[in-house]
């Protein structure tokens, strides 16, 4: 066995319930997490995303005439 | 106008939230300059159990964590909340109820901590009693923000709000279970956990109070904040979002990094540094869009001292998290752990951080809750240029403190024996313990600055109402 197959060698049985429902959580984060990537970064929802920068400043009261 | 505002947000608990920030920036740090100088000269102790450094400390973290903190959060989330929603409160009545509650919870920590009444957790030191009533407290904040998110006038919920309402999921649930505790007097609580579990549990809260409580509640600041002040949209929003995401999935890893070394296991201190050294990548994303912010408008740092404090917080924040994952690796971590640069750290991220951008929050939130300007621009810009030198000086004083310990700590001679012993390496400390205070103090003065410029401008405000109200009178 190589040292990286050695390094990477999982005992699958000795897994407890903890260990697999971490494990599962992990992975499903891990593609939500591509998967979010993919979604925001997409070309087609750049608009969508980019329209909502301006929140901040479309208050309905400033008086900015103080400024 | 002024009138019809106050018909339509509920400004009033903000007001008073905002000056108890400021209170207990000013307080908290000074407890911070007499403990830093209590180590630096053991005699200002007075023998006294009471100011002793081992129960003072965490009345220091306390007041400055959740009394500025706590307060800096709470009305920065209830104004952007009704701002970016154009809406009120959902409960005006329940923002009172958590405004006397948590200054109730820091009158009992004021009590209970220097009389030596802990739970010995770090950042969670309160006994049982009173962590009860702080998961009833900050359950009310919670209620209220999200109900207040859901009757908004408007169709998206700003970035900023996602930020506040994932630190608030996050800290209800890391209290909760942090503090499970049997108690056994009114004033005596042992841990549910023991052993390795408890440690690891102590640091999954310890390191997630920092990346959710100090962290992403501060870059909900940020994210309205920055903009706010810069009259410029935010960077990016895609980038936000992706800031948003992937700090909430990944920060609760890394608490076993501050277990390398230990009776946990080997791999789950590994597993904590890689993720560790991932969330580089989201953190230096989320700095770099509050500072692209300006991109094009550099110029506005020369005049507007407020955004010098956003921005400069910001450079704070990405060299912070990234000392952090630095510092987190085994290698860095066999040398650093235990000593004074994780003190250094700490600090970089609590002063330059934390402090600077709720500082730039709270001024902005000042002429804009009482409907003036600063009472003294220039002594915006003094507290600045007090805060930057002061963290500075704080940060490597600790520096240089913290990697002298370590190297002296494990420094061997020929014959296998360490070189040092623990008092030389305490007495080697002495002079860069007396410049930690300094830099304290230094910062300290920046926050008594502004307490009194704060409190100059609502005097000036009240004067300008009066005014107003005489002239309209006489019309």
């Amino acid at each position: 066995m190589s040292k990286l197959e050695e390094y990477f060698h999982t005992e699958w049985a000795a897994l407890t319930v903890h260990d697999w429902v971490g494990l599962i959580i992990t992975v499903v984060v891990f593609f939500l997490m591509v998967g979010l990537y993919v979604w925001v970064f997409h070309p087609k929802n750049k608009e969508t995303f980019e329209s909502r920068r301006h929140i901040p400043l479309e208050n309905d009261f400033d008086s900015e005439d103080k400024k | 106008m002024e009138a019809q505002v106050e018909q339509k947000y509920d400004f009033e608990v903000v007001r008073w939230f905002t000056i108890m920030s400021v209170v207990y920036l000013v307080v908290g740090t000074l407890l911070g300059v007499y403990i830093a100088s209590e180590l630096a000269w053991p005699f200002l102790n007075f023998d006294t159990a009471e100011l002793s450094f081992g129960r003072l400390r965490p009345l220091h973290t306390n007041a400055v964590v959740f009394a500025f903190g706590g307060c800096a959060l709470m009305a920065t989330g209830f104004y952007t909340v009704q701002r970016t929603g154009g809406t009120s409160l959902f409960s005006n009545a329940l923002a009172w109820f958590t405004f006397w509650g948590w200054n109730l919870i820091i009158l009992l920590a004021v009590i209970t901590l220097p009389l030596g009444m802990t739970q010995a957790k770090e950042y969670a030191e309160l006994e049982w009693p009173v962590d009860i009533l702080i998961a009833v407290v900050w359950l009310a904040f919670g209620l209220n923000f999200f109900m207040t998110v859901a009757k908004r006038k408007t169709s998206h919920i700003y970035v900023s709000n996602w930020f506040f309402m994932g630190m608030i999921v996050m800290i209800t649930y890391l209290h909760v279970v942090n503090s499970l505790a049997i108690p056994v007097s009114l004033t005596q609580s042992y841990s549910v956990f023991s052993g390795v579990q408890d440690a690891m549990i102590q640091w999954w809260w310890g390191h997630n109070a920092v990346g959710f409580y100090l962290t992403a509640g501060f870059l909900g600041i940020m994210y309205y904040f920055v903009p706010k002040q810069a009259g410029r949209p935010i960077f990016s929003y895609r980038l936000s979002v992706i800031h948003f995401w992937a700090l909430m999935f990944g920060y609760v890893w890394l608490g076993a990094h501050h277990l390398q070394y230990t009776a946990l296991p080997d791999w789950t201190g590994s597993l904590g540094a890689a993720v560790s050294l991932a969330m580089i990548i989201p953190s230096w994303g989320g700095a770099i869009n509050g500072m692209m912010t300006l991109s094009g408008a550099w110029d506005k740092l020369r005049n507007d001292y407020i955004l010098r404090f956003l921005i400069m917080s910001l450079a704070f924040y990405a060299m912070s998290t990234f000392e952090g994952p630095v510092m987190s690796a085994k290698t860095v971590n066999a040398l650093s752990h235990y000593t004074d640069w994780t003190v250094g750290h700490v600090h970089s991220g609590a002063l330059g951080w934390v402090a600077m951008v709720a500082a730039g929050a709270l001024y902005h939130m000042i002429e804009k809750l009482w409907n003036t300007r600063m009472y003294s621009p220039a002594l915006v810009n003094l507290h600045f240029w007090l805060a930057t030198i002061g963290a500075v000086v704080y940060i490597t004083a600790m520096w240089v403190s913290g990697i002298m310990q370590g190297l002296m700590w494990r420094d061997y001679d020929e014959f296998g024996t360490l070189t040092y012993t623990f008092a030389e390496s305490v007495a080697a400390m002495h002079p860069y313990y007396a410049m930690r205070a300094v830099g304290g103090m230094i910062f300290w003065s920046g926050g008594a600055v502004m307490l009194y410029n704060m409190v100059m401008t609502i005097r000036q405000a009240m004067a300008e109402r009066v005014t107003a109200a005489n002239a309209a009178a006489t019309a």
